[in-house]
């Protein structure tokens, strides 16, 4: 019992620390809070139900290739004219963007939610060590594990890794440097378009449907998640996410079921709370900064 | 002539002149132009009040809908007869009953209305008054989602996700032109008070105006509760007016259409946001008119090009103009001395967050 709430947990923490990155990573850049990025899930989430009879790796890549496509191209149609504009125009504008994709989808794909089956093999139970684990929660912890990891060797290790965090610490002075900052900001949105396409992975076969309102939830979850963490570190905000995932698996766990309708309520109440007492988030240091 | 000596009334003076002809519009027009007429003067209400807090601190708030919410549900309990309540709410806590006796005619629940909405701004304000900037932006919108969740889900008091209906038409383009004349003058004096003025030093310079001796959050908190007053009436009315309405009502596509009305008008004065909530409400019914196909010979669009095509006027807006409209000047009779002063362009800068 005890394991399996751990795991779950953990899963969830996981599954909420992606979400978070892939709104932090663009604020630390760019001071871009994403409210687009539970449209580039959907869109994702939309390749899964298009290729639902496809093997499930198939679905998986094109989930991720149409993330990946929908978020570069937010980039270049929207918020590549707004790179100077101050944060709070650029919040305003990605709600645009937001509602404009939620609509596109609506006309065309998705006038009304689709079922994508679970796989098979992942709803089923698995027994280690006489515990009942549910497949489902380890694929998520692991793919989520596995991922994060990923981001954190990208962007401590590599060149592009360096390029970001020098385009944000200093835009301005990184171009001057040689860094080619329309890549790196393009490179960010690709990047940020893999996790959407991976955290859409696991929240369909969570849920078992698409539809053109899913992204909001993954979307407030990575925005609470990153404000709770520290907007601008990406380790803080991915600390914050598994936190809040971990205390929303708490919450489901001992509240008791009358109130367990009112639990985003809480949520948002504790996010206040966490705003008024430290403004730059729960783990970050004054400083803006991502690594 | 009067009016050009009235000086620094020309303005709202102005603004209730557009309010007047549009109530004239709704009061003559087929019953949908003055159901869409009447929706419009709400609307100027709703952004007298968010403009109050927004336009003077030039902190952007997403949770003014929420007191809206609070507006509305107060109008509903006051406004549907007690027999109906009766039959509408089996399961209401005891504590609560009271609510279902209650009963008041529809300006008394727009008043109360905007009571219990400055009522929750009281329990806010400490967090507003502490954040600024993109902070700020996420505190506001984590409220509308409490507001949401909470009324969304107690079932037995708000009906929860099922509509509110049985209230009474009361409603009407005169008394909504009454409201929203009231609500232009409350938001033009707060604007031209000493507290308006000092929350506008804030906005031009935070700083600098903590430095010279502004309290920044006391008088945000301020604008934060009177703009919260005005939000709360414009939902009574608008429960008064649609007789049945939806927690979804109040959700992010109203943020949303009240945010392209305040950035559209420029959302730094009082006259940005009240044209833009008119220009916007007329280019909302086009675009539904459209959609449902009137103009394309009866063949309907599918849903969402409505929604699409204002977003993407908000994108043009914000890329091309991000001051909308009226930038930071508010609506004059141009006078031909005055004409050959150039005005000093001003760009505002939002405040930058406290540490």
């Amino acid at each position: 019992m005890i394991v399996e709430f751990l795991i779950g947990a953990a899963g969830l923490g996981a599954l909420y620390a992606l979400l978070t990155i892939g709104v932090s990573l663009l604020f630390g850049i760019l001071g871009l809070m994403n409210f687009a990025y539970g449209e580039i899930i959907m869109a994702a989430g939309f390749a899964l139900y298009l290729f639902r009879d496809q093997p499930w790796l198939l679905a998986a890549g094109m989930a991720i290739l149409f993330g990946c496509a929908v978020s570069v191209l937010s980039e270049r149609l929207a918020f590549h004219s707004l790179r100077n504009a101050d944060p709070v125009t650029l919040m305003i504008a990605s709600f645009a963007v937001s509602l404009a994709l939620q609509s596109l989808a609506r006309m065309s794909v998705l006038p009304k939610a689709q079922g994508v089956p679970p796989q098979n093999w992942l709803t089923r139970q698995l027994s280690v060590f006489g515990v009942e684990v549910s497949i489902l929660n380890l694929v998520m912890l692991v793919l989520c594990g596995a991922t994060l990891t990923g981001v954190a060797l990208l962007i401590g290790r590599t060149t592009l890794g360096i390029q970001l965090r020098a385009a944000a610490e200093n835009f301005q002075m990184a171009e001057n440097l040689g860094v080619k900052g329309n890549r790196a900001v393009a490179a960010a949105f690709g990047i940020v378009g893999v996790l959407a396409g991976i955290g859409a992975v696991v929240l369909v076969a969570r849920q078992g449907a698409v539809s053109a309102e899913m992204g909001l939830q993954p979307m407030l979850i990575g925005i609470i998640g990153a404000v709770l963490g520290g907007m601008s570190s990406l380790r803080g905000a991915a600390l914050g996410g598994f936190l809040l995932g971990a205390t929303t698996s708490l919450l489901e766990t001992v509240l008791p079921s009358d109130l367990i309708t009112f639990r985003d309520a809480i949520l948002f109440t504790l996010l206040i709370g966490v705003l008024v007492i430290r403004p730059q988030g729960l783990l970050s240091g004054s400083k803006v900064r991502v690594s | 002539m009067w009016f050009k000596r009235a000086g620094v009334l020309q303005t709202p003076i102005l603004l209730s002149g557009i309010v007047a002809i549009v109530a004239l519009i709704g009061a003559f027009g087929s019953p949908t132009v003055s159901r869409v007429a009447t929706l419009a003067l709400i609307a100027v209400i709703f952004v007298c009040g968010l403009s109050t807090f927004s336009g003077n601190s030039g902190v952007m708030s997403f949770g003014h809908v929420a007191f809206m919410a609070i507006g509305a549900y107060t109008a509903a309990y006051l406004t549907i007869p007690v027999k109906l309540k009766a039959a509408l709410f089996p399961d209401m806590p005891d504590a609560l009953s009271f609510l279902v006796r209650i009963h008041a005619p529809l300006p008394v629940a727009v008043f109360i209305g905007g009571l219990m909405a400055i009522v929750f701004s009281v329990l806010t304000a400490p967090v507003v008054a502490r954040l600024s900037g993109l902070q700020s932006g996420i505190a506001t919108l984590a409220l509308l989602l409490i507001v949401y969740n909470v009324l969304g889900s107690w079932t037995a008091v708000t009906r929860g996700s099922s509509s509110m209906v049985g209230i009474p038409q009361r409603t009407t383009a005169w008394n909504a032109l009454a409201f929203a004349i009231a609500a232009v003058a409350i938001a033009w004096l707060y604007r031209r008070s000493r507290s308006g003025l000092q929350l506008q030093a804030s906005r031009e310079d935070y700083w600098a105006a903590v430095a010279a001796g502004i309290e920044v959050g006391r008088h945000r908190a301020y604008a934060w509760m009177l703009g919260a007053g005005l939000c709360g009436a414009a939902g009574a009315l608008y429960a008064g007016l649609l007789t049945s309405f939806n927690i979804n009502g109040f959700f992010l596509s109203a943020t949303f259409a009240f945010v392209v009305m305040i950035v559209a008008g420029g959302y730094l004065s009082l006259s940005g946001a009240v044209l833009g909530a008119v220009l916007i409400s007329a280019l909302q019914e086009v675009l539904r008119r459209f959609q449902d196909g009137q103009f394309t010979g009866g063949s309907p669009l599918p849903a969402g090009v409505a929604d699409l095509v204002l977003a993407l006027i908000l994108l043009i807006i914000l890329i091309k103009a991000p001051q909308g409209l009226m930038g930071v000047r508010e609506l004059r009779i141009p006078s031909p001395r005055a004409v050959t002063l150039p005005r000093r362009p001003s760009k505002p800068s939002p405040a930058p967050a406290t540490p």
